[in-house]
């Protein structure tokens, strides 16, 4: 019995030991040299931004005979799951992609990553227009930078809408109008996405912004909104089922299941006749449907023409780990993937629209800037867009939003308790992961 | 006072100890670590990645309150309970059938085993929906019968209905560990109950039953792990709706710990599945009497 | 009469079972539209150029490399997982010893935890043995018994062999490993073929595990190859050539699973599980 005493103590300081010593180790300051050495570069996506990156390693490795980049790439499947145990390991590649919300789940004060500014030398800064510099930022500490930056546009089937005989609607109000004109037909206008995050309350957010010009959350992570305004947002949602521009969730998961919109059968067989997507992942609706028939729609005004209140964001982001011990060799390859003109051709839009202003214009001169993102990029540089907070983004958050939409598309609850849950559960959470 | 062990003449009394060593330092190296680990991480408000803070049993009563919680506790009890004996019985039945002597059995073996092979393979939630969307086959069959359509996934108890139908048709390990005991039942008993004039049926509760005590009771104890640890059913097949009533505890853990990087919270949920599921296999060893023999 | 019967419910039930394979196997020909928009399974048209794509992957490496990966994790790991869920059965099915009854708690109650939360903690305990990133997180805790539900099921199946026979064995001058090589193995050489079954399947669809320990693209298992193109997030992708993958994926696993099926009922028939 002793000796299990004994052996159950020392698993006991085991643990201990591994729980509390991941972070001791100190940040590497840049030597202002360039080393013979190895860094891992990680990022997940698809076959086309592999084959992509991999070419542009490629091109590095030419060039930088002395700095080997290792890959690690994968699926987004786990690949959170697997970024945050390295993180908690401190065992993560020099240099990763990441996603916007990561910099307030994984850095709260800002050093769960490398501190960029003090790259600046290796990093051409001058490359980002100021405010896109910001997003990168946490608690003042720049610690990632963006690689492109997406917003949520209209997009429609334009054979739909040619056959019922419709415009694409300009304000809130042709939106809603649209609804009776396909309902008799049994077609939809629109729909959201409810499995990825949120979709729905993106509208409806964007609907009140515009109306009352406050940002839902703040970049610093405060909620902007009040409980009155979420109220107002979650009856606009129930406005937009009512009036049958949308499906209602429990129509859309009797008719799909849990299938995304791009794989629904009612999408590709043109009865939902329009999404609400990210310009830098509407390539995946566009697959769904034969060639030419997905348009880019104007961003919805109000009666008046005020159109603000839609929203951008980084789609993803580099950043360099904390642990690194090439801060210096990380930096220049970082650079080279974010604004080299050779490899912004090679790269091509496999990660969006890049944001640095030489991969961008060299992608304008070989022509490859077409497309859905590109028109999408463009409406809303005509519009005096508000930055998505990476608060917003989080899991959690977005959980809130989901379980607010269902309930009152169910009808389980009202629109005034849906809100006044949801209000105390964000007020409540925001405090809890600031804290 | 110096206590007998009861083995055979022989025999030292180390000798049994020695023989389970691999899992005794299995144990400590990759079992009792992480659960100690697991179980002071669960005292903490620890992130994954932040400092962290001992903060006692507030998790715990954390879970008191938290109507999540209470939500998935209930939905993996009721799908534990609905799921393991049609499971067990269906496998059972199967076993008998794929035990026979006839021509090509070996084929039909393996084709029945092919839906625990694809695993969670995309196929098979491609096929799901295909099978009980609003337009989907089990409609269509519904109303080739005159009976009214339902929509599956949108309706708790019907969405509960699909990932019970998805486990049971991954049915083969289970029929498997069945089939492994039934080849032992020698077929002079049969013929002697024949004999008897005991029919089939009977022979079946007389002799076949009763033989197989220690797999159902095997099986029963492997099932009931799996159902109340079930995640990956719903995650890929519901996503946990409608209104979450298919969000098993193993999907709150599953999210707390990597999605809501609530590391403490999630580690402090799993402490709890371990007590509920040490609970019921406890409860099961006494009814079916079994716990001291093995012991 | 009441074959015919057997055989109708057999087919029907077959059909059923293996629709899904079939399905999965013409979508690999299909479009992306058409595999979400048909429950038939015969493609409109056969292009076989796809498993050739499928088969080069998007890294340096094609299948066949990663197949040897996969099957370099689970030859050692199956072997580990028998002779250690074997002997520790062994030792709890058929001796008394000093914390006998304590051990089986302990033994039980490991089976009860899920998997998840012991992930990060083992991560830890690898990158500071400096392991991560080599197969010996996936395959060496396979040598200490850590499957339970192996175990539990050996348990159950020593048990139903009467003790007699280890007795006369006894008698006749066998010790006791002998006595489990030559006497009890041969018994329950069923149930050995299933746990080696269930432990290449189970491995051959492992997921989590391998994603998070191994980082390193030449050393990926099958498993992380059959979902690297696949990005919800992103601009789209060609689902047919996933499902390529995942058909030849499924090769080895029927294979095997066909190879041993005969195994699970035959073997020396040993009087009975009574008990």
């Amino acid at each position: 019995m002793k000796k299990i005493i004994l052996l159950t103590a020392a698993a006991g300081c085991l643990t201990s030991l591994s729980a509390c010593g991941g972070k001791t180790s100190q940040v590497t300051a840049p030597d202002g040299t360039l080393d013979k050495c190895t860094l891992r570069f990680s990022w997940w996506g698809g076959d086309d931004r592999h084959e992509a990156t991999l070419d542009a390693i490629e091109l590095w490795n030419k060039r930088n005979p002395d700095i080997t980049i290792e890959a690690e790439y994968g699926g987004w499947d786990g690949w959170t799951e697997k970024v945050t145990t390295q993180l908690s390991g401190g065992t993560e590649p020099d240099i990763m992609q990441i996603n916007y919300d990561w910099l307030v789940s994984f850095s709260q004060d800002g050093k769960g990553f490398y501190d960029l500014s003090q790259l600046g030398e290796r990093i051409d800064l001058s490359q980002y227009d100021r405010e896109i510099l910001q997003f990168g930022e946490v608690n003042g500490i720049l610690n990632g930078i963006t690689v492109s930056v997406s917003g949520r546009g209209l997009f429609y089937n334009s054979d739909t809408y040619k056959q019922i005989g419709a415009e694409y609607p300009h304000t809130w109000s042709d939106l809603l109008a649209l609804g009776e004109k396909f309902g008799s037909e049994g077609f939809y206008p629109l729909d959201l996405d409810a499995q990825s995050g949120g979709t729905a309350w993106y509208l409806a957010v964007v609907y009140i912004q515009q109306q009352t010009g406050r940002q839902f959350i703040t970049l610093d992570g405060e909620l902007g909104f009040t409980e009155v305004d979420i109220k107002a947002a979650l009856d606009f949602y129930k406005e937009l089922e009512d009036n049958h521009v949308i499906r209602t969730v429990d129509t859309r998961t009797d008719e799909d299941g849990t299938a995304a919109l791009y794989q629904s059968p009612e999408f590709i067989n043109g009865r939902i006749a329009g999404v609400l997507e990210w310009g830098s992942s509407v390539g995946k609706y566009e697959m769904s449907l034969s060639e030419g028939k997905l348009e880019a729609g104007p961003l919805l005004s109000d009666d008046s023409g005020n159109n603000t209140g839609w929203m951008i964001k980084p789609s993803l982001l580099y950043a360099i780990s904390a642990n690194t011990q090439y801060p210096d060799e990380a930096a220049e390859f970082m650079n080279f993937m974010l604004s080299d003109g050779e490899a912004a051709k090679l790269l091509g839009t496999s990660r969006g629209i890049p944001a640095s202003k030489t991969a961008e214009k060299s992608l304008e001169e070989s022509g490859l800037l077409t497309g859905l993102a590109q028109e999408n990029d463009e409406l809303l540089e005509q519009l005096d867009t508000m930055t998505i907070s990476p608060y917003m983004e989080l899991a959690q958050m977005k959980g809130f939003y989901n379980t607010a939409i269902e309930k009152i598309s169910y009808n389980a609850v009202d629109t005034a308790d849906a809100a006044h849950e949801m209000y105390v559960s964000i007020i409540d959470y925001l405090e809890r992961i600031k804290k | 006072m110096k206590k007998n062990y009861r083995n055979p003449i022989g025999v030292k009394k180390y000798t049994g100890l020695l023989l389970i060593m691999p899992f005794i330092i299995g144990f400590i190296v990759f079992t009792a670590y992480p659960f100690i680990s697991s179980f002071l991480l669960g005292l903490t408000d620890y992130n994954g990645i932040r400092q962290m803070n001992f903060i006692g049993a507030e998790n715990y009563t954390r879970m008191l309150t938290d109507s999540g919680f209470h939500n998935a506790a209930l939905v993996t009890l009721k799908y534990t309970v609905i799921l393991v004996p049609l499971k067990l019985l269906f496998s059972l039945l199967t076993a008998l059938i794929m035990n026979l002597e006839i021509r090509g059995i070996g084929i039909y073996r393996t084709i029945f085993y092919i839906p625990s092979i694809l695993g969670s393979n995309l196929a098979i939630v491609i096929m799901w929906q295909f099978l009980f969307t609003s337009e989907g086959l089990a409609n269509q069959l519904l109303e080739a019968v005159g009976l009214a359509p339902v929509g599956w996934y949108g309706d708790s108890a019907a969405s509960m209905g699909i990932i019970i139908l998805l486990r049971l048709w991954e049915f083969g390990s289970t029929m498997i560990i069945f089939l492994n005991a039934l080849r032992d039942i020698p077929k002079e008993y049969y013929e002697a109950a024949k004999v008897d004039g005991c029919g089939r049926i009977r022979g079946f509760f007389a002799i076949t039953l009763p033989l197989l005590k220690n797999v159902i009771f095997l099986n029963l104890v492997l099932q009931i792990i799996a159902a109340m640890q079930e995640f990956n059913a719903p995650y890929m097949i519901t996503a946990g709706g409608p209104l979450k009533s298919t969000y098993t505890l193993g999907m709150l853990i599953y999210d707390e710990m990597f999605k809501y990087h609530n590391v403490g919270y999630a580690n402090g949920l799993s402490w709890v599945m371990f007590m509920m599921i040490a609970v019921i296999v406890g409860i099961m060893s006494k009814l079916t009497g079994r716990f001291r023999e093995e012991a | 009469m009441k074959k015919t019967c057997i055989y109708i419910l057999l087919t029907i039930g077959g059909i059923i079972m293996i629709y899904p394979l079939l399905w999965l196997v013409g979508a690999s020909f299909k479009s992306n539209d058409e595999i979400f928009t048909s429950w038939w399974f015969i493609p409109e048209s056969l292009d076989f150029s796809v498993y050739k794509r499928a088969w080069q992957t998007v890294t340096d490496y094609s299948m066949g490399h990663y197949f040897f990966n996969t099957f370099a994790i689970i030859i050692p790991k199956t072997f580990f997982a028998v002779v250690s869920s074997v002997l520790t059965a062994y030792g709890f099915a058929r001796f008394d010893f000093p914390l006998k009854k304590l051990f089986y708690m302990l033994f039980m109650g490991s089976m009860f935890m899920p998997a998840i939360v012991t992930i990060m903690p083992m991560y830890l305990m690898w990158s500071r043995l400096g392991a991560l990133d080599t197969y010996i997180p996936l395959t060496i805790p396979a040598l200490f018994a850590v499957e339970g539900s192996f175990v539990f099921m050996l348990i159950q199946f020593f048990k139903g062999i009467p003790k007699e026979y280890d007795e006369a064995a006894r008698i006749d001058g066998c010790n006791s490993i002998q006595i489990l090589v030559h006497i009890l193995m041969p018994c329950i050489q069923p149930v050995i073929v299933s746990i080696s079954v269930f432990t290449f399947l189970w491995t051959m669809n492992d997921f989590l595990t391998p994603l998070i320990m191994i980082s390193s693209i030449e050393k990926y298992p099958l498993s992380l190859i059959l979902r690297l193109s696949a990005d919800s997030t992103g601009n789209g992708y060609e689902q047919c050539k996933i499902l390529a993958m995942s058909v030849i994926g499924l090769i080895p696993s029927i294979t095997v699973f066909a190879l041993a099926q005969k195994k699970f009922i035959s073997g020396i028939t040993a009087g009975g599980l009574s008990g």
